[in-house]
């Protein structure tokens, strides 16, 4: 007993939470609706028949939007339910016919935006299916193969796709470990005749830097820095350039005498970054990368290598220190020694600026620095003050004498207007004021920046309206704050969310009010008197048809018929074709009015034509 | 089913009766295979189908595109997705043969003595009788209009003639002895759709054609010597032969069959000799029936007849016609039975093949994209067997494996067997050490 109601009670939530799912006008189904459905088919199996019922009757509906909703319903609860499957692929070629719409016969309805989308998933999902569950039925199987092989179907093949994609890596992968074990086997046989090169240019180097050494005479010792100096250096940085500079008189200075050194240390030194430091990089690459059976070998020869790297980075420092320079800046190494340099000067002219603090504040001439000046501690702080008075300039050559009085030598070139080029009077000076004058800065007012907002009006076709306009969206009208769905938030209460009370209220107030209004004009002006009548009848006439409106059913569920209303009506809306600018041209254009004012024109014309032949 | 085999070994079943009861059964059953599958290699609408006669394991199909293929549908070429899905590839293809046909085969049979030859018809007027083993054509019949259906006797055993209809009005046997035309049978008045021989007499043979009419015929003599015609009924079933006299009385509307059936006619049913010498003795007073007009011009459709299939035993006839209809004609009286089949679409261009199952229980009939399944005695509609998604246009029944197959217009082969036992899926799953099966299972995430 308690069963049977039970059932009673579960078909009708089925059918009608299917119903609600599809008769929208979105282009998604609403996720809570789908979760309904999915807990209520899960626990029973009557309901499901009932819901493949009612699925395959909304599939035949003649609107492309019921259909695109249901299909995806059915998806759903396809992928999840045995049950299901065996009962909707007993009639998969229906169900293929209403959704792809093969058949000449049986094209997809209305909406065809949305039919060509309809059509697009139908396939996309037929695939999907057949993937995951063509295995275990013929019918998907049969199904896909009839759509893509007879009727040539573009089918979205994403399982296909990912393979190719994983196929090619795999082969690329396969091809650059053929390379590396190439290389290894070329490194192999090559290993010891790179020993020797490296070797005989590492005693080379080695050798001239003994001659320069040899021939260095003694230096005197680094005075370490005093406490002041230190007081004065602040920065780290800066102190390291003290250093270096300290050391750079440490060095052997080329000279006449060992030239010829000092030329064959850069020819070897440049031959050694250029050439084997790379190559022994590389080789130490390619054995760290190389996948071999026996590792034995590889881990012999790739200590090997790394210890020559360091070698050879070690002499290359030493080097560097003996004053080598390479200038080919193409080169990695060269790079990193460029970097470094750059980085060096970037870190040093820095603190400069900030550690002078002389007369630069007046044009301080970035925002940024500005502020920068702002929050160091350890300003000045008069000179913090005057930084924050001081006024935001732009760039320009004017900024080389701010502040001079002096004047300035007029034409001392001699070049004249025109491009000619005359007499050069020495003298002639422009005056401090006139030069002032010149120098009056116009500054333009710059709006502030701002983003204007997108319009984010719900399109048909999914999506929210991407125009900015200030105001008004010429299509959606005023911009307003909307969420995510794009309905607006702070809506204006309008009549349904008002509810049946208090519009009787508002009603019987404003027409209180009118009769008061009323009232008073009455004592005033007779001449009101028409035009107050009129007024009062038409606010007692709107009171009682709002009375009406209200009155047929209950507050609660008018408003929710409503909404109902109104959706049908967009889906009826739906399947009307729009109106375009061209057809409304073409009313007008071809009304039987316009026809006939341009025939009463021709016949003008031809009366015309008539009474002067000779004229044209 | 245990009960059957309980009754089978007590001995309360006899043999033959147990092994009818468990092929009605599994022919009653049939829905699409999922584990079995044939791999059609044909590029056009497959015509007709034929599962060979002596062996029951080699299908012939014919297609559009000119091309014919052998299946083996007892072992499988390859299997699919662990075991689970057994394909069934062409084990021979004929496709732009030198001496092969240039235009749709219409019909392609098997020689029913044995599967070393076989014969095709095509659009392109020719019959082409084929060596199976090395693939060359033997024998070729130059017919005067389109070859829409071939037949051969499965009884015979004094000669080896292919009949043949064709857009022709003339029914034409080929001898395959001579390589000749040994008889041309004329009567119908525009083209033949259908062919069929009697599966009791080895010179009676049956035609359909599109004027409507089924004409019998005895190759034995001139003309044709019963035109069946649909106005002319008796209700339901024939009582049993054995009791001949009641027959006369149940079905006083029928009037003599009109038919001669030689000496010779099946000593298997040794009980109809006396309706046959009966209806041998009123006829004797008009020898050629075929000139009486009235009786010349009857019909048994309204349109072309499309497919004529015999039952089993050789008593009824089975024929359906463009005007969407399907008839059972009482082969020995000539009566319309006037069992009503459930009406259904039928197309109405091209030659359908019917089947009918071994114990005459149910007919396959090809309607549109699906083919219905109607008890034969009741005309109930059984099954509807959905798959194809275009025209099917012909079914074939396997008696050795209960099975169907159906070739239609979308280029498939479908095979219709009954219930898997659960035993062989539980075998399956255990033989398979990855499951697949799993994979069918509810899934809700939520």
């Amino acid at each position: 007993m308690e069963g049977v109601a039970d059932d009673g009670k579960t078909v009708a939530i089925v059918a009608g939470l299917i119903e609600k799912a599809t008769n929208s006008t979105k282009p998604e189904l609403d996720p809570r609706i789908l979760k309904a459905i999915k807990s209520v088919v899960r626990h029973s199996d009557s309901e499901l028949r009932i819901a493949v019922e009612n699925l395959t009757s909304l599939m035949k509906r003649d609107h492309s939007q019921v259909r695109y909703l249901t299909l995806t319903i059915i998806h759903e609860l396809f992928m999840r339910s045995k049950l299901f499957r065996t009962l909707i692929v007993e009639n998969l070629d229906l169900l293929l016919t209403l959704s792809v719409g093969f058949r000449r016969n049986q094209p997809l309805p209305a909406p065809p935006a949305i039919a060509s989308k309809l059509r697009s998933k139908a396939i996309e999902f037929l695939e999907k299916w057949n993937t995951t569950f063509g295995v275990h039925y013929r019918q998907l199987r049969l199904g896909y193969d009839y759509l893509k092989n007879t009727l040539r179907y573009q089918f979205p093949n994403l399982q296909a796709n990912a393979a190719r994609v994983q196929q090619e890596r795999r082969e690329r992968e396969l091809r650059t470990k053929e390379i590396l074990l190439k290389k290894y086997e070329l490194l192999k046989s090559n290993i010891s005749s790179i020993k020797d090169e490296v070797k005989s240019i590492v005693d080379e180097i080695s050798e001239c830097l003994e001659i320069l050494i040899s021939s260095k005479e003694e230096n005197v010792p680094l005075d370490p820095i005093d406490e002041e100096d230190f007081e004065d250096f602040r920065n780290i940085e800066l102190r390291a350039i003290r250093e270096k500079s300290l050391k750079e008189a440490d060095k052997v200075q080329e000279n006449s005498e060992n030239k010829v050194v000092f030329d064959a240390l850069r020819e070897l030194y440049k031959l050694l970054v250029t050439k084997h430091l790379v190559a022994v990089q590389e080789s130490i690459s390619v054995l760290i990368r190389v996948e071999l059976s026996d590792n034995r070998l590889r881990d012999s020869m790739l200590k090997e290598f790394i210890d020559t790297r360091n070698h050879l980075k070690s002499i290359k420092k030493k080097c560097e220190e003996a004053g080598c320079v390479l200038s080919t800046p193409e080169n990695d190494e060269e790079e990193d020694i460029w970097e470094e340099g750059a980085s060096e000067s970037f870190t040093i002219s820095k603190p400069v600026t900030r550690n002078k603090q002389n007369d630069i504040p007046e044009c301080s001439n970035s925002k940024e620095s500005n502020v920068k000046m702002k929050v160091n501690p350890n300003l000045d702080p008069l000179k913090s003050k005057l930084m924050v008075e001081a006024p935001v300039m732009k760039w320009g050559s004017f900024l080389d004498n701010w502040g001079s009085d002096r004047g300035h030598m007029a034409n001392q070139r001699g070049l004249e207007l025109e491009s000619h080029w005359g007499r050069v009077d020495h003298d002639a000076v422009i005056p401090a004021d006139k030069i002032a004058e010149l120098n009056v800065q116009a500054t333009v007012y710059e709006e502030e920046r701002k983003e204007i907002p997108h319009c984010r009006a719900p399109l048909k076709k999914g999506g929210l309206c991407e125009r900015r306009d200030l105001k008004v969206c010429p299509f959606h009208g005023p911009i307003v704050a909307r969420d995510d769905a794009g309905t607006p938030i702070n809506e204006e209460p309008d009549l349904n969310n008002v509810s049946g009370e208090e519009l009787l209220k508002q009603a019987v107030k404003n027409v209180r009010e009118r009769d008061k209004e009323v009232m008073k004009k009455r004592e005033y002006d007779k001449k009101e008197l028409k035009r107050a009548k009129l007024a009062k009848i038409r606010g007692h006439n709107e009171a009682v048809l709002r009375d009406a409106a209200i009155a047929s059913t209950s507050a609660s569920s008018s408003i929710g018929d409503i909404d109902l209303d109104r959706e049908k009506d967009s889906l009826a809306k739906m399947l009307k074709k729009k109106a375009t600018a061209k057809d409304r041209l073409a009313a007008r254009l071809l009304s039987r009015k316009a026809i006939a004012r341009q025939k009463d024109l021709e016949d003008d014309h031809s009366k015309y034509r008539e009474a002067f032949p000779n004229q044209w | 089913m245990w009960k059957e085999i309980g009754h089978r070994e007590s001995g309360k079943l006899r043999p033959n009766s147990f092994i009818n009861r468990i092929r009605s059964n599994r022919s009653s059953s049939l829905q699409l295979s999922n584990h079995k599958e044939i791999v059609s290699s044909h590029r056009g609408s497959i015509n007709s189908l034929q599962v060979d006669l002596t062996e029951g394991r080699y299908l012939l199909s014919g297609a559009s595109d000119a091309s014919l293929a052998i299946y083996d549908i007892q072992r499988a070429t390859e299997y699919e997705a662990g075991g689970l899905i057994a394909k069934h590839k062409p084990i021979l293809v004929d496709k732009q043969h030198q001496n092969g046909h240039k235009y749709a085969i219409s019909t392609a049979i098997w020689y029913p003595v044995d599967t070393g030859l076989f014969v095709t018809g095509s659009y392109d007027h020719h019959i082409k009788v084929w060596d199976t083993n090395t693939t060359q054509v033997v024998m070729d019949f130059k017919m005067p209009g389109k070859v829409y259906r071939t037949a051969m006797s499965s009884l015979a055993t004094s000669h080896m003639l292919i009949a043949a209809a064709t857009e022709d009005v003339q029914v034409r046997l080929c001898d395959m002895a001579s390589g000749a035309f040994a008889h041309t049978l004329s009567g119908h008045r525009d083209g033949v759709m259908a062919v069929e021989w009697s599966n009791s007499s080895e010179w009676i043979l049956m035609t359909g054609g599109c004027d409507g009419a089924i004409r019998f015929w005895d190759i034995r003599r001139a003309g044709c010597f019963s035109v069946l015609d649909q106005s002319h009924s008796q209700l339901g079933r024939r009582p049993p032969l054995a009791d001949p006299s009641t027959t006369k009385v149940s079905t006083p509307k029928a009037r003599a069959p009109h038919r001669k059936v030689g000496s010779g006619s099946s000593s298997k049913h040794s009980g109809n000799s006396k309706i046959l010498k009966h209806a041998k003795g009123s006829a004797n007073k008009r020898l050629h029936p075929g000139l009486l007009t009235s009786q010349d011009r009857a019909t048994a459709h309204y349109g072309a007849v499309l497919g004529l299939k015999a039952t089993e035993d050789g008593m009824y006839l089975l024929s359906a016609g463009s005007d969407s209809r399907l008839r059972l004609w009482d082969i020995q009286s000539g009566c319309n039975t006037l069992v009503h089949y459930e009406i259904v679409r039928l197309q109405s261009s091209k030659a359908i093949q019917l089947a009918v199952t071994q114990d005459s229980g149910i007919v396959f009939l090809p309607c549109m994209t699906s083919v219905k399944a109607f008890d034969v005695w009741s005309g109930k509609n059984r099954m509807t067997l959905q798959g194809h998604y275009e025209n099917v246009n012909c079914c074939c029944y396997s008696t050795h494996d209960q099975e169907l197959y159906t070739g239609g217009n979308d280029r498939q082969i479908l095979i219709w067997s009954p219930h898997k036992l659960i035993s062989d899926d539980v075998d399956n799953c255990d033989r398979r050490t990855e499951q697949p099966s799993a994979v069918d299972e509810d899934n809700w995430s939520d």
